[in-house]
């Protein structure tokens, strides 16, 4: 749809793989998605399916050689990113799009004190002099949390527990007040009452500061909290995508049904949890046709969905899907034939 | 409240070596050196004359014999002294002791001047060909490679001789010949040493976040991945300054040190001749010398690595 788009990042056919010495991995196959101001996105897959790559792709921060985007274009305030040259992405990193990573422990230098990185996240992009900055990274620290910054900036990072290395990785991300925030499985690596307060943290910044979160994560828990929308990846594909809600109570894809089944339910008497049987299939070696096939109760001995990659078409309006038996589908497919100068492609409301 | 200064890893490992009291007194036997080196230093430019630093004052006749007293007429005087030397005297009857202690000076400058310049040449190559691999790595790698091959001391003599007069067109002194030749010829292992650790660190997620937040390859590698290394270089650096100071005895040995003062080498490379007419003074006083720092900085250089290397890794 080449309509003027009012999203402030719009990514359409992005495709990045990794040209290794030994096999061709196609990490990320067709993605769009588009993330509108002051909205928080899910991204949610299991471990491999690309959403790493994904935000990765969008800071361009994918390492050549192996990687390379070879398709798509990102689209940021207007600005296509898959155009800048590095010095312009040196701008906009930590300035305009911010990211923050998994593991707060390694994410931080050891050998500098926690003020002093939060000092140089500002001095990067604003003109403010030492004094100045530091007293910017005192205040950052106050916002996001962390009780007696005064005392806590001369800290350095091994002095310091999980939930406050990742408060003061959030500090670092919003002290030039990005408008895009990438939060790369934020909180996997800290306990559960932990995650709950640094979740609620960033809900709070992200009312202040008007910014868009793209937050990606496994938990399906944390996307029901937190999410306004959901996009659902397999295997470097979306499988679905859609407002959080009607996800969860009206989920399109077998993939995404499978998901909220296994998830357990208190107070359901169960003998055994359901589970989406098989593995994960590897980067290098995808199924033909639908890459959930082989283990989908519906198209598992199906020859159509063995043989045709089924694209991502918006089956009802503002919902996406790629199956050829999600309700809805059958009809979407034959208008996008139909028609073929209007482009089927499905973009997140 | 007055904000409390954090614990660095740094901190850490110094406390950790401060409980090592051998340690410790091995690095208290190696800043007597580089004290004695310093005060020598300050008392050349200042021209203080303190009697214990003038090497070039004749103290009796030709090789006395150490802690044996002796009678004698300095030169202009009538009137005979009697006197009595710790270490003994050379061929001009100078004090073997006194050469010994300016000896400090001059191995400690030439180690540490060495170690400034091959530390100003490794560290940077060897950051660089970490960090950006491709062909900037196998261009730097095929260069220390070709330059390790050729057999060190052979290399350390080319470049002194070819340096003697001047370097690369400057006229120079004879002293920082010797400086150059073995700095120069020696960045090779620090080189290999911090290509490794970049190698090691460089895909650590502090890397990329710091990418992410905007900063530029040269920025990532100055100003947060060498950081990270400074353990390596200093234990590195304590453990070739003995080299270093080795390096200058041979230079002096062979004759392509400094002439005109005193050196541990120099008095060694004398002892061929003297020891045929039993004078042992003088290699004796440069051998111990010799021996107490090395084995000195070694020691420590151990402790320090094994007190500085496992905290600061990062995990």
């Amino acid at each position: 749809m080449t309509e003027t788009n009012n999203s402030l990042l719009s990514i359409k056919n992005l495709s990045t793989h990794f040209y290794t010495e030994q096999d061709l991995v196609k990490a990320v196959q067709d993605v769009n998605f588009d993330i509108p101001e002051g909205r928080t996105l899910a991204v949610v897959g299991e471990s491999g399916c690309g959403k790493s790559v994904t935000a990765l792709s969008v800071m361009r921060l994918i390492p050549w050689p192996p990687g390379k985007i070879v398709a798509g274009t990102i689209t940021f305030h207007g600005q296509s990113l898959l155009d800048k040259t590095e010095a312009q992405m040196r701008q906009i990193r930590g300035n305009d799009i911010a990211m923050i990573f998994q593991e707060p422990m390694t994410s931080l230098n050891p050998v500098f004190t926690v003020g002093n990185q939060i000092v140089e996240a500002v001095k990067l992009h604003q003109h403010k002099s030492g004094s100045e900055a530091h007293s910017i990274a005192v205040e950052m620290m106050r916002k996001v949390g962390i009780a007696d910054p005064q005392r806590r900036v001369n800290e350095y990072p091994h002095q310091m527990s999980g939930g406050m290395r990742q408060r003061v990785m959030i500090a670092m991300a919003l002290c030039c007040d990005p408008k895009l925030l990438i939060a790369d499985e934020p909180t996997t690596a800290l306990d559960v009452t932990i995650q709950a307060q640094i979740l609620e943290l960033l809900r709070g910044l992200q009312r202040t500061h008007n910014m868009s979160i793209m937050l990606i994560t496994h938990d399906l828990g944390v996307v029901a909290e937190n999410a306004d929308d959901v996009v659902v990846m397999y295997a470097s594909r979306i499988a679905e995508t859609a407002a959080a809600g009607p996800l969860f109570e009206n989920p399109l894809h077998p993939y995404t049904q499978g998901l909220l089944k296994s998830l357990p339910r208190l107070g359901a008497k169960k003998d055994r949890l359901d589970v989406i049987p098989g593995s994960v299939p590897s980067p290098v070696n995808f199924p033909s046709g639908c890459k959930f096939h082989p283990r989908c109760p519906i198209g598992k001995d199906k020859p159509k969905c063995q043989g045709d990659e089924p694209p991502l078409l918006e089956v009802l309006p503002g919902r996406c899907t790629a199956c050829w038996f999600a309700p809805g589908y059958e009809e979407k497919y034959k208008e996008m034939q139909a028609s073929p100068g209007v482009p089927g492609r499905c973009d997140a409301e | 409240m007055r904000p409390v200064k954090g614990r660095s890893l740094w901190a850490d490992g110094i406390r950790r070596l401060r409980k090592r009291n051998f340690a410790m007194i091995c690095f208290g036997i190696v800043l007597v050196y580089f004290i004695l080196a310093g005060i020598i230093f300050l008392d050349e430019v200042f021209n203080w004359n303190l009697k214990a630093f003038q090497w070039n004052e004749i103290v009796g006749p030709s090789y006395q014999a150490p802690m044996a007293e002796y009678t004698w007429t300095p030169e202009g005087q009538t009137e005979s002294r009697t006197d009595w030397t710790l270490f003994g005297t050379d061929f001009l009857g100078r004090s073997t002791l006194r050469k010994t202690i300016y000896g400090a000076k001059t191995s400690v400058t030439v180690a540490l001047c060495a170690s400034f310049i091959s530390l100003l040449i490794g560290v940077p190559l060897g950051a660089i060909a970490g960090y950006f691999r491709g062909w900037v790595d196998d261009v730097i790698v095929w260069f220390y490679t070709t330059l390790g091959t050729i057999p060190y001391i052979l290399l350390v003599m080319a470049f002194a001789v070819v340096l003697r007069e001047n370097a690369f067109g400057w006229e120079i002194r004879g002293i920082t010949a010797v400086y150059l030749a073995i700095g120069l010829t020696s960045w090779v292992g620090i080189c290999r040493l911090i290509r490794g650790e970049i190698i090691k660190r460089k895909e650590g997620e502090y890397v990329l976040a710091a990418r992410a937040l905007g900063c530029s390859n040269g920025r990532i590698i100055f100003k947060h991945l060498l950081p990270n290394v400074f353990h390596v270089i200093i234990i590195n650096f304590s453990l070739r300054f003995v080299s270093f100071i080795h390096a200058e005895v041979i230079l002096s040995f062979l004759g392509l040190g400094e002439t005109d003062k005193p050196s541990w080498g120099a008095m060694i490379d004398a002892a061929r001749t003297e020891l045929a007419r039993n004078v042992w003074w003088e290699m004796a006083a440069a051998t111990v010398a010799i021996f107490f720092i090395s084995l000195a900085l070694n020691i420590f250089g151990d402790a320090l690595r094994d007190c500085l290397d496992p905290k600061l890794r990062t995990d």
